[in-house]
C-alpha cells in the first residue's frame, strides 16, 4: 500500500505568502489533478510480474547478459478471471530513460526513485551480484513500486510517454527521444553555477535542501549500521545450531537424559533456522528506507531547479538594471561608471547627437525586451515555486505516512521475533525439564 | 498468606516453575501440610528453609532468580527418608587485614545426630577451609567420589574476585558442595566434616595433612602393578566419563562463542539506536515514532547485556566445575584400578609360593577386601553421581532457557510500549489513506 494516491486533504500548501485567492486556485488545480491522477491507477492494474535473463549484443557489439522485467497491465473493471493482462518486457535501462524523461519534463515534481542499480549496502548473506535471484526479486518489487508511485501521481500519471511505456512494446525509445527532452535538460555545470551565485532563493527551498542532505546522511548511516546489526544477529542465531548437534551426540551416551536432550536439540536447530525469515522481513524494511534515501536526490533536483530559475531571473533583472543605468547615463550625459568608451569619448571627443540618438533607440528596444524577459522569468519562477511547493507538500505527507507505517511494522516485526524466541526456548525448557 | 500453593515432599511431583513459590520470595511463612509446624518463618536472605522436625520443604528448580537460589536441594533419592543433617552456606562477608583481603561465608548446621555435641552450629569459613575439607575427604575416603569445589584460581584482572556476581556464584557452588557431602551416607559421618561444621577454629594442620597425602598417593599411584582384567562396568564408567568430558568441552566452547557473538551484536545495537535519535531531530511528525524505536533499541541493549552477564555467571562456571569433577572421578577410577592390580599381583605371587604356606596370606586377603570395598563404594557413589548429574544439568539447561525467555520478554515489553503509543496514529493513517491497512 505504499504508492497510494493520497487523501483529498493533500493539497495543504504551507506557503503563507500566497493570497487567499491564489490558495483557492491552487487547491482547485490540485484537486483536478488528483482526480486525474487517481483515475489512472483506478483504471489500470499495473504490476511487474516476472524477471528473466536475456542475452544480447550491447552498444559496443559485445555479448552481455541482462535481466528483463515483465510489465502487466489490465483494466480494473475486468477483474474477473480469465482476462489475461497485456504485457511487455522492459529492461532496467528503459526504466532509467523513462525516469530521466520525467525529471526533465516535470522539474517541479519530486519524482519517485528507481531501486538500486547495484546492491550497494550488503551484509554477508546478500550477494553484491546483480544476477543473484534475491537481488533481482527485490529489484522487481522496487520497479513495481516505482510504477505505482508514478501512476498515482496527480501530474505524472497523465503523461503520454508513461502510458506508452506501460502499453506499447515497439518504438517507445524512439518516441522518448523524439520529445527532445534531452535538449531541455539543464547542464550540470549550469545548475552548480547557479547554486553558488544565486542571491535570493526562496528560503523554504534552502531549508528543504538542508533537510534532504540531513536525511540522506542519517538514512545512509542507518542502513549501514542496520546491515551490521543484521550480520551479528545472524551469527548469534546460527551458533545455537551447534547446540543441536552436540545435544544429539550427547544424548547418545545418556540413558535418562537422552530423549530430553535430543528433542531440545531439535528446538535449537529450529531456533537457528528461524533467523532467515526474520532477516528477510527486515530487508523489506530496509528497502522502504532505501526508497526514501534515494528520494533525497529528487528533492535536491527540485531545489536545484528553483535555484536555476531564480538565478536566471536575477540575471535577467540585473541585465535590465544595467541597461536602465546605461540609458540614464546616455540621457543625462553623466558617466558614473568607468568605461573604455567613456574614456575614449573623453579623450577623443564626444559623439555626435545622431550617434547618441541611435544608441538611445537601441537601448530603448533592449529595455523593452529586457522588461519582457523579466516579466516572463518572473512568471516562470513563480509558477515553478507554486507547483513545486504543492508537490513538495504532497511528498512530505506521503513520506510521513509511509515511514510511520514502516516504523510501526518494524516494531511489529520485533515483537513477532521475540514471540518466536519465547516459544522456542519454552519448548526447549520443557524438554530439559523432562530429562 | 501467600497466594501460591506450598508443597512438601518430592513425591508430590514436579510442578512447572510458574506454580512454584520461591522459598524466599514471599515475606510470609512457607508452610507444609504438616500440622506440627508452628514457628517457621522465612525471611529473605538469612534463615534456612528447614523445619526442625526434619521434614524437608521442596523448593526445587529455582532457575528463575540468580541471586536467590534455593537453599535446599532435595535429592530425589532421599524421598521419604528422614534427613538428620542440614547445612547451608550463606552470608558472604569481606575481611580486610594487613596481610590479605578475603571472603568468608557463614556455615549453618542443624542436626540431630549424636556425632555432634550440639544440635546447631554457626561458623565462618573461607574458600581455603572448603579446600582443606575436600582434600581431607579425598584422603580419608579414597574409594568415594567427592563432590567438586568451584575453581580455586581466578585470573586477577580478568575476574573481579570481590564482585557480587563472582562471590554469589562461588557461594552457590560451595553450598552445593557441602549439601552433597552432608547427604552422602558415608562422607557425612567423616570426622573432618564434623570439625569443619562445628569447630570454632579449624585446626588444619596443613603440614601433616600434606605428608600423609603424599604417603598415601605414593602407595596407590606408584604401585607399578599392571591391571589384568578390569570389570566391564568400570571400563564403561571410564569411557562414559571420557565422552562426557568431550561433550562438556564442546558445550563450553559453544556457550563462549554465543556470548562473544552476543557481545558483538550488542556493540552494533548500541550504535544503531542513537541514529534514530539523530534522525528524529530533523523530523516533525516522525519524531515520536523515531524516538520510540530508539528507546526500544536501548531497552534491548540493556536486556541483552543482562543475558550475557547471566550466562557468563551462571552457566559457564557450572560447566567448568563439572569438568574438574570428572577429572577427580577419573583419578578415583585409576586408584581403583591400582588397588585391583596390586591385589592381582599379590595373589599371583602368593599362588607361586603356595607350597610354602597352606592358607592365603593375610595381606592378600586385605587386598581383596580393599578391592571389594572400593568397587562397592564406587558403584553406589556412581549411581548417586548420575542422579546428581541429571539434576544439575536439568537445572543448568532450564536456567539457560529461562535467561533467554526473560531476555525476549524484556524486549517485547519495550516494543509493546512503542506500539501502544502509536496505535492511535495507526487509526489516523488508516483513515487518511484510501486503502485499508491492517495489522
Amino acid at each position: 500500500m505504499m504508492a497510494d494516491s493520497g487523501p483529498k486533504e493533500v493539497a495543504v500548501i504551507g506557503n503563507t505568502e500566497l493570497t487567499s485567492a491564489e490558495l483557492d486556485n491552487n487547491i482547485k488545480n490540485t484537486m483536478v489533478e488528483i482526480e486525474k491522477g487517481t483515475s489512472l491507477l483506478r483504471k489500470m492494474e499495473i504490476s511487474v510480474a516476472e524477471a528473466e535473463k536475456r542475452t544480447g549484443k550491447n552498444t559496443v557489439n559485445m555479448q552481455e547478459i541482462y535481466t528483463v522485467y515483465l510489465i502487466e497491465t489490465r483494466p480494473v473493471d475486468a477483474l474477473t478471471e480469465g482476462i489475461t493482462p497485456d504485457s511487455l518486457w522492459r529492461r532496467y535501462s528503459e526504466f532509467e530513460l523513462l525516469r530521466n524523461y520525467l525529471l526533465v519534463t516535470y522539474p517541479f515534481v519530486v519524482v519517485a526513485p528507481l531501486p538500486e542499480k547495484r546492491a550497494e549496502i550488503v551484509w554477508h548473506k546478500l550477494s553484491a551480484d546483480n544476477m543473484d535471484p534475491d537481488f533481482v526479486e527485490r529489484r522487481r518489487v522496487g520497479l513495481e513500486n516505482f510504477l505505482h508511485r508514478v501512476a498515482s501521481h496527480p501530474v505524472l500519471c497523465n503523461d503520454n510517454i508513461f502510458y506508452i511505456f506501460l502499453t506499447e512494446d515497439k518504438d517507445w525509445k524512439e518516441m522518448v527521444y523524439e520529445t527532445g527532452f534531452q535538449a531541455k535538460a539543464d547542464s550540470r555545470l549550469k545548475a552548480v553555477n547557479a547554486a553558488f551565485r544565486v542571491k535570493n532563493p526562496d528560503g523554504r527551498f534552502t531549508e528543504l535542501k538542508h533537510y534532504s542532505d540531513e536525511l540522506q546522511t542519517v538514512l545512509s548511516q542507518l542502513l549501514r549500521v542496520r546491515a551490521r546489526v543484521a550480520d551479528r544477529l545472524y551469527g548469534v542465531y546460527k551458533v545455537h545450531g551447534n547446540y543441536g548437534r552436540v545435544f544429539s551426540e550427547w544424548s547418545a551416551i545418556e540413558k535418562e537424559m537422552g530423549d530430553g536432550l535430543q528433542s531440545a536439540g531439535h528446538h535449537m536447530d529450529a531456533y537457528a533456522a528461524s533467523v532467515d525469515d526474520i532477516l528477510e522481513e527486515e530487508e523489506h524494511y530496509a528497502d522502504q528506507l532505501k526508497e526514501y534515501l534515494f528520494y533525497t536526490d529528487a528533492l535536491r533536483a527540485v531545489c536545484r531547479k528553483h535555484e536555476l530559475t531564480q538565478f536566471e531571473l536575477e540575471m535577467v533583472a540585473l541585465d535590465l538594471a544595467c541597461k536602465k543605468q546605461q540609458k540614464e547615463e546616455l540621457v543625462t550625459g553623466t558617466v558614473r561608471t568607468f568605461s573604455l568608451k567613456g574614456m575614449t569619448s573623453k579623450l577623443f571627443g564626444q559623439e555626435t547627437a545622431e550617434q547618441r540618438e541611435a544608441k538611445l533607440q537601441v537601448l530603448e528596444q533592449q529595455l523593452k525586451e529586457g522588461e519582457e524577459a523579466v516579466k516572463e522569468k518572473n512568471t516562470e519562477s513563480d509558477e515553478f515555486v507554486k507547483t513545486a511547493w504543492v508537490d513538495i507538500e504532497r511528498f512530505k505527507d506521503q513520506k510521513d505516512r509511509d515511514l510511520k507505517e514502516a516504523l510501526i511494522s518494524y516494531a511489529v516485526m520485533q515483537i513477532s521475533m521475540c514471540k518466536k524466541g519465547i516459544q522456542v526456548w519454552t519448548n526447549a525448557k520443557e524438554c530439559f525439564n523432562k530429562m | 498468606m501467600s497466594a501460591c500453593t506450598p508443597k512438601s515432599l518430592a513425591s508430590s511431583g514436579q510442578k512447572p516453575i510458574q506454580e512454584m513459590c520461591h522459598p524466599l520470595g514471599a515475606e510470609e511463612a512457607v508452610l507444609t501440610p504438616s500440622p506440627d509446624v508452628r514457628n517457621i518463618t522465612s525471611s529473605i536472605g538469612e534463615k534456612d528453609q528447614i523445619l526442625p522436625n526434619g521434614t524437608p520443604v521442596e523448593t526445587s528448580s529455582p532457575s528463575s532468580s540468580s541471586s536467590l537460589l534455593n537453599r535446599l536441594q532435595l535429592d530425589d533419592d532421599l524421598d521419604g527418608e528422614t534427613r538428620d543433617l542440614f547445612v547451608t552456606v550463606d552470608d558472604p562477608k569481606k575481611h580486610v587485614s594487613t596481610m590479605e583481603t578475603y571472603i568468608t561465608y557463614r556455615v549453618v548446621t542443624k542436626t540431630t545426630r549424636v556425632e555432634f555435641d550440639l544440635p546447631e552450629y554457626t561458623v565462618r569459613r573461607r574458600y581455603q577451609d572448603f579446600d582443606w575439607l575436600r582434600t581431607k575427604l579425598e584422603d580419608s575416603q579414597p574409594t568415594h567420589l567427592i563432590p567438586p569445589l568451584p575453581e580455586k584460581f581466578v585470573m586477577k584482572g580478568v575476574v573481579d574476585r570481590f564482585s557480587e556476581e563472582f562471590v554469589e556464584t562461588r557461594r552457590k557452588a560451595l553450598d552445593k558442595f557441602l549439601k552433597r557431602v552432608a547427604d552422602h551416607p558415608v562422607l557425612s559421618f567423616n570426622e573432618h566434616l564434623n570439625s569443619f561444621l562445628s569447630a570454632k577454629d579449624l585446626n588444619k594442620r596443613q603440614g601433616l595433612a600434606l605428608l600423609s597425602k603424599m604417603g598415601e598417593s605414593v602407595k596407590y599411584v606408584t604401585g607399578g602393578y599392571k591391571l589384568r582384567g578390569r570389570p566391564v562396568e568400570f571400563s564403561a564408567m571410564g569411557d562414559y566419563l571420557d565422552m562426557f568430558t568431550q561433550k562438556l568441552g564442546t558445550i563450553d566452547r559453544i556457550a563462549q562463542r554465543i556470548i562473544k557473538e552476543q557481545s558483538e551484536y550488542l556493540a552494533e545495537l548500541k550504535e544503531y539506536g542513537p541514529v534514530y535519535t539523530t534522525w528524529a531531530a530533523s523530523e516533525a511528525e516522525l519524531q515520536g515514532p523515531l524516538e520510540g524505536v530508539a528507546s526500544c533499541m536501548a531497552n534491548c541493549s540493556i536486556a541483552l547485556d543482562e543475558l550475557t552477564q547471566d550466562m557468563s555467571g551462571d552457566f559457564l562456571p557450572v560447566l567448568r566445575e563439572y569438568v574438574l569433577y570428572i577429572e577427580s572421578m577419573k583419578a578415583v577410577l585409576k586408584k581403583r584400578d591400582n588397588v585391583q592390580a596390586e591385589y592381582e599381583a599379590k595373589l599371583e605371587a602368593a599362588a607361586l609360593r603356595k607350597e610354602e604356606r597352606p592358607t592365603v596370606p593375610t595381606d592378600v586377603e586385605k587386598c581383596q577386601d580393599r578391592v571389594e570395598c572400593f568397587n562397592a563404594d564406587l558403584k553406589s557413589d556412581w549411581d548417586q553421581w548420575q542422579n546428581n548429574k541429571t539434576q544439575d544439568f536439568r537445572q543448568l539447561l532450564t536456567g539457560m532457557a529461562d535467561h533467554n525467555i526473560q531476555y525476549y520478554e524484556k524486549v517485547t515489553a519495550g516494543d509493546y510500549w512503542l506500539m501502544l503509543s502509536y496505535v492511535h496514529l495507526i487509526q489516523v493513517v488508516v483513515q487518511g489513506a484510501k486503502g485499508s491497512v491492517s495489522y
